[in-house]
């Protein structure tokens, strides 16, 4: 079983740990170059944790769990105003990428107000493509629980996040409530603010874990870190993408950060090891996010085959 | 301790968490733009079912303008008047009053903190900038930032002494207006 842990530490021959995981057959997810520093996100397999671990302590690096690696998580506001930015989403999703997960935040069009919040076809399709969603509502419980229909259509878990306690069974269709981190107009510093995004932390590992469990129920045919390298590989113009992270990891497949027409029958093109190309094992179709390209693995039912 | 004499905030319903903290919301927004001082009663009366969010407040005294004496010292020079500037902060606004007053020729700015006026007439009694103007466009500012964002009908009363703001969702009628300043009334008078 591979294992996501988040390595941090100097430049200075950083280029070991990347040598060591590749050889022990671990991936390289994010890398993220600050002047002296980098960050690299990495799942590498569990039995051999120890070698990176004398590795990372010998380079004086830092190697901590990141149990979010290789997801990606949607941060939902009722819109992209001051009233709900920067502090709360931007803590909550800070937090979210602190365990490793790749966030983004969104603001949608007309999600204000308590009668007129509304959210359209092209949201619930972009929030769909993600692995779960933080909805992050404010301190009235009446309006908390009228908002319900922003998200009843989303078919990946919702956590959401408001002031007041609720029962769960007020908020039938959200995976989890997370009270106490409504709208606020400073920065989460106090012991019991910094608890609440823990808590917020928890409930999407929880609600990622839901998702992994059903999907090991029917497994897909291979595994979107091993997409990841074919397409690194095979389609080297990735690399010019302007993107931060070129090809973003879901739990059933990948984003890449390409042109959709352009690059799509490069994409389907990309052939596995064992002679099988990625147009027959993965649907590859144009994200809603901008003009990339989504592919979805297809579960082993479906090909017949696990490699 | 609030720095106000009196803050009452009132929500319809089971909402107590919501009233506390938009009492911190407030606080904190009133804070960050610097007007908590000059606000000495503040009313806020909120109803989620219907839905309104009004404030009323009474203002401390008024602010008097700014003159050119209150940013600099204006000494009598030969040929003019210089003015030593003190607070930077008003240096544009300065320099425009001067430049209206007395031409842009007439005005010379040799250093960063002097300016000298080749005139007879004294600057000292030129107002440089409205402060009570400036407070309460801040003041709007944080009503709006303070009322929940999709409140859009908004209607702001202001006068010498008070600010009277609702925001709802629907359209505004003056039923709901008076109903909502007689609640005021009852917060006031309670």
């Amino acid at each position: 079983m591979l294992e996501p842990v988040m390595f941090t530490g100097g430049l200075y021959k950083h280029d070991l740990v990347v040598e060591l995981v590749e050889d022990l057959g671990g991936y390289i997810l994010q890398r993220n170059l600050t002047q002296t520093e980098i960050i690299l996100l990495i799942l590498v397999p569990s039995e051999d944790m120890a070698l990176l671990q004398a590795l990372a302590k010998e380079l004086r690096g830092e190697l901590v769990r990141a149990p979010l690696a290789g997801t990606e998580v949607a941060v939902v506001t009722p819109t992209l105003a001051i009233h709900h930015l920067p502090h709360t989403a931007c803590d909550i999703a800070e937090y979210l990428r602190r365990h490793g997960s790749k966030t983004n935040m969104l603001g949608l069009a007309r999600g204000v107000g308590r009668e007129i919040a509304q959210i359209n076809e092209y949201e619930t399709a972009l929030i769909n493509e993600h692995d779960a969603a933080v909805f992050i509502f404010g301190n009235f419980q009446e309006c908390i629980k009228k908002k319900e229909s922003l998200y009843r259509n989303i078919s990946v878990p919702v956590v959401v996040t408001g002031g007041p306690q609720i029962e769960a069974k007020d908020l039938p269709y959200a995976f989890e409530y997370v009270p106490a981190i409504g709208r606020v107009a400073h920065r989460a510093r106090k012991a019991t603010e910094i608890g609440t995004l823990d808590r917020i932390v928890d409930s999407v590992g929880r609600a990622l874990d839901k998702t992994r469990a059903s999907i090991a129920k029917d497994p897909l045919t291979t595994s979107p870190p091993r997409v990841m390298d074919a397409v690194r590989e095979q389609v080297p113009d990735v690399q010019f993408s302007y993107s931060p992270l070129p090809i973003a990891l879901n739990l059933t497949g990948v984003r890449v950060k390409l042109p959709y027409n352009a690059y799509k029958d490069a994409v389907k093109a990309v052939t596995f090891d064992e002679g099988v190309k990625l147009g027959e094992i993965a649907t590859i179709k144009p994200s809603r996010m901008k003009d990339y390209i989504l592919v979805r693995i297809l579960s082993a039912s479906e090909t017949g085959f696990v490699f | 301790m609030d720095p106000m004499e009196v803050f009452k905030i009132e929500v319809t319903g089971q909402e107590e968490f919501g009233a506390k903290k938009y009492r911190e919301l407030i606080m904190d927004i009133l804070q960050d733009l610097g007007l908590i001082r000059s606000i000495g009663r503040l009313y806020v009366y909120v109803d989620i079912f219907k839905p309104f969010f009004a404030v009323y407040g009474l203002l401390r005294s008024g602010i008097p303008p700014l003159t050119v004496k209150d940013v600099g010292d204006v000494l009598r020079v030969a040929g003019g008047y210089q003015i030593k500037i003190n607070d930077e902060e008003h240096m544009a606004d300065l320099l425009r009053v001067l430049w209206e007053r007395y031409g842009r020729e007439r005005v010379e700015q040799p250093a960063r903190d002097i300016v000298i006026i080749a005139s007879d007439t004294s600057p000292s009694g030129l107002m440089v900038a409205d402060l009570e103007a400036e407070f309460l466009q801040d003041l709007t500012d944080a009503l709006v930032r303070v009322a929940p964002e999709g409140f859009r009908n908004r209607r702001n009363i202001m006068t010498k002494d008070s600010f009277f703001f609702i925001a709802a969702e629907e359209s505004l009628t003056p039923v709901m207006v008076s109903e909502i300043k007689g609640k005021i009334r009852e917060m006031e008078n309670a």
